[in-house]
């Protein structure tokens, strides 16, 4: 087994092992720890923001800047694209 | 990539308006029902990208150029900016939902429960999602659009 | 009772697909393994109650990805090398 294997095989075992024990100290489904922002977004978002939608709310008021965020990404990957491929087309 | 059969380009034919109205129905109600801007942006491209792959991209190019795909791109950021800044300008911060509360449109609010789901609600949030909405369709479909046609054109190089 | 048994077998056949994909040689065929784990992964985002994660993870991974690379396949060779 040469080195690089052997380092491969130690990061392999590690990374296992601290997965598990990782799962193992989830918590249950459905039943997180801190429920502090969640239930202000629930009691609030219906009437601050009128949406029936509570993940809509979120994403496109209370953490709009997310979204502004998201929308430069696709904008930079698509120009990137289009800039590439239409030099080819010529 | 040329076209495929006859029978391909018929089922797709007949299913392309599905996924229209089924992407658009997820962008339109984007503030009712789960969903948004982005997942019915993804729909409807993926509806476009069927009709491509059916039909081939030198027929796809002669309906609709990539130019005008990333016109309509630059479209919808500017709309979701706009929407941003005039949050800042009629209210009070950048993101303000400046719409909800008044009389213009989409301006009613719910009361809290689980309520009759009403379309005029909402206040800026459905215009946000139409900008992006838009945004993600001509980006994704213009992505898909513009390797397929360069994979035609691979044998000058 | 159904719905423990889809829990434990919706996983199994994420890892399944993801090995076919990792494991085989021709490309279209491991194009259509990632493909078939990204429908199966969306499905899991359903029944997690998670429901727009699963619409967009059902529209972008499970076509367009497809679709982008069964593309650049195409365009290039389909085996794999062998060394």
């Amino acid at each position: 087994m040469s080195k690089r294997n052997l380092f491969a095989l130690i990061f392999f075992v590690i990374m296992a092992v601290f997965l598990f024990i990782s799962s193992l100290m989830m918590h249950p489904f459905g039943n997180p720890e801190k429920t502090n922002m969640d239930d202000e977004i629930i009691e609030n978002a219906q009437i601050e923001t009128g949406t029936n939608n509570g993940v809509t709310s979120v994403v496109f008021d209370y953490r709009g800047f997310d979204t502004l965020g998201e929308a430069t990404i696709l904008f930079t990957a698509v120009a990137g694209v289009i800039m590439i491929f239409r030099r080819m087309n010529k | 990539m040329n076209g495929m059969s006859r029978i391909v380009k018929t089922i797709a034919s007949i299913t392309f308006p599905l996924v229209m109205i089924y992407g658009l129905y997820i962008i339109a109600h984007g503030h009712l029902t789960p969903g948004g801007g982005f997942q019915g942006g993804a729909v409807v491209a993926s509806g476009c990208a069927m009709i491509l792959i059916a039909y081939g991209s030198v027929w796809t190019l002669g309906k609709i150029k990539e130019k005008n795909l990333s016109i309509l791109e630059s479209v919808g950021a500017i709309c979701f900016i706009t929407l941003a800044i005039l949050g800042l300008g009629f209210g009070t911060v950048f993101f303000k939902n400046f719409l909800i509360g008044s009389e213009i449109i989409f301006g009613i609010i719910p009361s809290f429960g689980s309520t009759i789901s009403n379309i005029n609600t909402a206040g800026v949030i459905p215009l946000m999602n139409f900008a992006v909405g838009l945004k993600v369709i001509a980006g994704l479909f213009g992505i898909v659009l513009i390797m397929a046609y360069a994979s035609t054109r691979r044998d000058k190089y | 009772m159904i719905l423990d048994a889809i829990h434990i077998l919706l996983p199994i056949l994420i890892i399944a697909s993801s090995l076919f994909a990792v494991l085989l040689k021709d490309l279209i065929a491991a194009a259509i393994a990632v493909a078939a784990m990204s429908l199966l992964l969306s499905l899991e985002f359903f029944i997690l109650q998670a429901p727009d994660v699963a619409i967009a993870e059902a529209g972008v991974g499970a076509c367009l990805t497809t679709a982008i690379l069964v593309i650049a396949i195409k365009s290039t060779k389909r085996m794999e090398d062998e060394k």
